[in-house]
């Protein structure tokens, strides 16, 4: 599933990172890759803002799309 | 000994810096405030043995390559900066993000050692970073500080400089070679081993809840003009705005020059010095000067908001207008800051990494009225719209206007492949410090009046001279027969479209490019000699010059035609090429024009029923750049059709 499917609350295992190479480098740097943990805390005008480690951070639509999360 | 500072962004580097080093840096609770390294002495209070010690403090960075595997772009950074040793500051309030990039600092080869900052947010949260244990894990010392109170810092500096003097790490924790997933897990011992995490970071807290209101998709954008209408009537309606009226017209209009001109006459001073010194220096700088309760209650205002956090907020809700117009949300926050001064707002386009958004917002950021155009709005309002207190805010409606047309025009006439992405740290909201918000503003004025008596100075005693001499050097009885008017004069066909006619409005414009606010200071010099009539005044000389509809219009045509040259210094060094930075400059003044000409004439057809002066050549000027417009647009549309993208 895609994060940008995810309901707000949803708290899971990341798969893998999809797009450039650039964004899946800088998410790495955040927490954020295969196997790491994320919850959608929110959905703001159009942003979704996560929780990775211990921060929120805001991503657009474009890279909810190429975060894909693992099946319960 | 040379200090360096580095760590994530937002994890106090420059609060630090300012503390240990007396400077008063931007600071401002959003990831990627400092945009380039700065340099400056430690404080005595902090100096051991009264050695000399530099600090540099760097911009923040998540990683040492942060975008390719190949660049080590940070790590170039710390090795250019040749440190003794190297401050990490970790934000203890996200250990385990922080303790990723302190393994790559360790492999530099410099001696390294911890800041743990933000001890206070880590208490409040009752959660506990055992010291000892982190420091005999990362083999590195580590110090407890909390930046915002100077807490630890002291024995931050000791540590540091004993720790140059150990050449070499006994221990070695990671490798350049170790990769990035093992690196991850090496960090995630480390936190687990050191950090008793007694909260639940994925709950959903205060600060969410807020930001589902303030950011909310119907409720953000209302709220975010709400609090930009706060800040600007508390600055020019409110308790800056009466200041300044006073200093204006009481103070620099009446008792200054009244007590300087008896004083100047009681020792028999030569009349042309006298002139001089009263109309040039006193009525130019005064003219400016008596704004600088407004500027600071604008800046206090303006760093009381970047303190508290809401600006990454409002990044987030305008990141979907801003892409339709080819910008980025964070497109937003150097407009905010822009709206103070422009150059740091442009320097504060740095934080946009995809490189044709930033030339856009670097283009536009200088369109949002800046403090130096405020007194050129004030003037123009109590002359030709006395009473009436939709002119302000008018001004402001007009700007987010201009700023998105002119977005989708040069997200028309500029091809690039769109491949933007949004990812924006949302720090936790704090109650903005007082403390801090008033130095910014101390910090502010000093510049301002230090400006006024510079740059603004010399340049209105030039002005002085250049309005009351001839080219060979003699008094002139007549003003239009000095050196500005016939400067004034060359400049003023390019007027004409917009129906402004006398050459002192050419000469008023053209020292705006030196500083805005030379516009208020030019026309306070070259009235003042001419008339007794204070400038400030409802229906003043001005009104001898512009109709209200006119005036409106070169209230515009200074706000969208290019900025001061010290913010198109800014614009050059953001831009990265001579070629770009031209484009903007022409885009800025085909702006200009296109905006004054329009409310100049098509608004005195409006409300006057009649052409003004220059009705023909303002069409014609208005038809060129649509001519001009159109085959700009084609050219881009041909070229995106060879490249295969699709608009």
């Amino acid at each position: 599933m895609v994060l940008s499917k995810a309901g707000i609350g949803y708290k899971g295992n990341v798969a893998r990172i999809e797009g450039k190479e650039k964004i899946k480098k800088f998410l790495f740097s955040l927490g954020c890759y295969e196997g790491e943990e994320i919850t959608l805390i929110s959905i703001l005008a159009g942003n979704y803002v996560v929780n990775i480690k211990d921060s929120r951070y805001a991503i657009d639509e474009a890279m909810a799309k190429n975060i894909i999360l693992a099946e319960h | 000994m040379k200090i360096a500072l580095a760590g994530n962004p937002n994890s106090g580097k420059t609060t630090l810096f300012n503390a240990i080093t007396g400077k008063t840096e931007y600071v401002g609770n959003w990831a990627g405030v400092t945009v380039e390294k700065k340099e400056a002495r430690l404080k005595k209070k902090y100096e051991l043995n009264h050695e000399i010690i530099k600090v540099v403090d760097l911009p923040g960075a998540y990683s040492i390559a942060p975008f390719t595997s190949e660049e080590a772009i940070t790590r170039d950074f710390v090795v250019e900066a040749s440190p003794d040793v190297i401050i990490n500051i970790v934000d203890g309030a996200n250990l385990e993000r922080s303790l990723f990039f302190t393994t790559q600092l360790l492999e530099i080869g410099i001696p390294v050692v911890v800041a743990l900052n933000k001890g206070d947010v880590i208490d409040k949260r009752g959660e506990e970073i055992s010291v000892e244990k982190l420091s005999s894990q990362l083999g590195v010392p580590v110090v407890q500080t909390v930046a915002v109170t100077e807490k630890g810092l002291k024995n931050l500096i000791e540590i540091a400089a004993e720790a140059c003097k150990i050449n070499k790490l006994t221990y070695q924790l990671t490798t350049v070679e170790t990769s990035d997933t093992d690196r991850q897990k090496i960090v995630k011992e480390i936190a687990k081993h050191t950090f008793v995490q007694k909260r639940d970071a994925t709950t959903v807290r205060f600060s969410d809840k807020v930001d589902r209101i303030v950011a909310h998709k119907i409720w953000g954008l209302p709220i975010f003009f709400l609090v930009m209408w706060a800040v600007y009537s508390l600055a020019i309606e409110g308790p800056g705005g009466f200041l300044s009226g006073y200093f204006n017209d009481t103070l620099f209009g009446e008792v200054i020059p009244t007590v300087v001109t008896n004083f100047l006459d009681s020792i028999n001073v030569n009349p042309i010095l006298k002139d001089l010194i009263v109309e040039g220096a006193l009525g130019g700088v005064g003219a400016v000067v008596g704004f600088l309760p407004l500027i600071m209650v604008l800046f206090f205002l303006l760093a009381l908001m970047e303190d508290s956090g809401y600006m990454s907020r409002v990044a987030v809700i305008m990141d979907r207008y801003f892409k339709k117009i080819g910008l980025s949300g964070k497109s937003i926050i150097p407009m905010i800051v822009g709206s103070g001064c422009s150059i740091p707002g442009v320097m504060a386009t740095r934080t946009i990494e995809d490189m044709n958004e930033k030339r856009m917002t670097v283009i536009l950021t200088p369109f949002v009225p800046c403090g130096a155009k405020l007194p050129i709005i004030a003037l123009f309002s109590a002359v030709f719209f006395p009473g009436s207190s939709w002119v302000g805010p008018s001004v402001y409606i007009l700007a987010i206007g201009v700023i998105i047309i002119s977005g989708l025009i040069l997200k028309r006439i500029f091809v690039w492949e769109a491949e933007s992405s949004f990812i924006l740290e949302l720090p936790e909201y704090k109650l903005p410090s007082l403390k801090h918000a008033f130095i910014q503003m101390l910090d502010k004025a000093k510049g301002f009046v230090y400006k006024a008596t510079t740059i603004i100075l010399v340049m209105n005693t030039l002005v002085w001279f250049m309005q009351a001499y001839s080219w060979s050097l003699i008094p002139v009885e007549d003003q239009s027969m000095s050196i500005l008017a016939s400067i004034g004069t060359w400049i003023g066909p390019l007027l004409i479209p917009m129906g402004f006619v006398g050459w002192q409005l050419g000469a008023a414009a053209i020292t705006g490019f030196v500083a805005k606010e030379n516009v208020v200071s030019t026309f306070a010099i070259l009235l003042l000699a001419a008339s007794e009539d204070a400038l400030h005044m409802p229906g003043g000389v001005l009104t001898e010059f512009f109709t209200p509809v006119t005036a409106y219009a070169y209230l515009a045509f200074n706000l969208f035609t290019p900025p001061c040259f010290a913010a198109i210094g800014a614009m050059n060094s953001e831009m990265g090429s001579k070629k770009w930075l031209f484009k903007g400059l022409g885009f800025q003044f085909a702006v200009g024009f296109a905006v004054a000409t329009l409310i100049a004439q098509i608004g005195s057809l409006i409300i006057y029923g009649a052409p003004i002066t220059g009705f023909v050549p303002g069409m014609v000027l208005l038809a060129g750049l649509s001519i001009g417009l159109f085959i700009l647009i084609k050219k881009a549309d041909r070229k995106r059709t060879t490249l295969g993208l699709e608009d």
